[in-house]
């Protein structure tokens, strides 16, 4: 890929305003469209671009697939978590009245904690596959 | 899908995609819109090109005889616009699915989450059961990819 400059400077502009678009689906997917699904999908379509346009090893040096699979696997912990707190705290599986102070703000928490978890399990495992299939590759050649 | 290029399927079937994200977008529904169009029309074009690299890209011409497909085609297409007929009208306000739960949810959404998107308090607060469900899902079936593509050299 060293030939294709308009490639590379394209992505390049593009890259950090998926990456913000996805964060903005992931933070605010309480006040507009979207949550953890949609975000995770996005950011981590920006991340595969990257790795697609700059080198496999360039990416695995930002996120290694050892990082993936922790990050893949503390999502869904920190959904569960979440979870077992509201029972910790007095009510059923997964109700975050007594997250907070309020019940509003418990709610907003808990629901923002959620889509954390929702997020970083989605885009880690669209990397994590990702990678696996270009593993498959290398061992071909 | 007539489409002897797989190259050529996969991109149908991403134009379709973002076609019916535009459906989507215009019958109001932006999450799934958002959805579609992130899922099925990015991603997963991704996967299936990478997934091209290790197939060839022209299928083999099949030795089933394809009258009898075509036959249950035009039978599964027949029983289905039949079952059409039998679907609710669209937006329909009083019919059952309509009716009690979603009205629950746009009149206490606000007050009780405290979220002004009721897509959102819906997957995750008043559903949100089904939510870790899915989450739990989608991190099988990455394990499940995992496991069958790893490295041969890693695991003797």
């Amino acid at each position: 890929m060293k030939h294709h400059i308009i490639l590379r400077i394209v992505t390049k502009l593009l890259i950090p305003l998926i990456l913000l678009f996805g964060l903005y689906v992931q933070f605010h997917g309480d006040f507009s469209a979207g949550g953890g699904f949609q975000a995770g999908v996005i950011f981590a379509a920006g991340f595969i671009l990257y790795n697609i346009v700059f080198g496999l090893d360039n990416g695995r040096s930002i996120l290694s697939s050892n990082t993936a699979k922790s990050l893949m696997a503390i999502g869904v912990i920190l959904y569960i978590v979440v979870g077992f707190l509201g029972i910790l705290l007095g009510g059923n599986f997964l109700e975050y009245n007594d997250l907070s102070s309020t019940p509003i703000r418990g709610q907003l928490l808990g629901v923002f904690l959620v889509e954390l978890g929702v997020g970083l399990t989605v885009s880690n495992v669209m990397v994590l596959v990702f990678y696996s299939f270009n593993d498959i590759s290398m061992e071909k050649q | 899908m007539f489409a002897r290029n797989l190259f050529s399927a996969i991109m149908a079937t991403t134009i379709f995609s973002l076609i019916s994200a535009l459906i989507f977008l215009l019958l109001d529904g932006i999450d799934v819109s958002l959805t579609e169009a992130a899922v099925g029309a990015g991603i997963s074009t991704i996967l299936f090109l990478s997934t091209l690299k290790h197939t060839d890209v022209e299928i083999k011409k099949s030795s089933i005889p394809s009258f009898p497909l075509i036959v249950l085609f035009f039978l599964l297409l027949g029983l289905l616009s039949f079952s059409v007929s039998d679907l609710p009208e669209f937006g329909k306000f009083n019919q059952t699915s309509n009716s009690q739960v979603t009205e629950y949810y746009i009149n206490n959404s606000k007050s009780e989450m405290g979220i002004p998107n009721v897509v959102t308090s819906i997957l995750a607060g008043y559903r949100g059961f089904d939510t870790l469900g899915e989450v739990v899902v989608i991190f099988i079936a990455g394990v499940s990819v995992l496991g069958i593509l790893r490295k041969k050299k890693s695991n003797p």
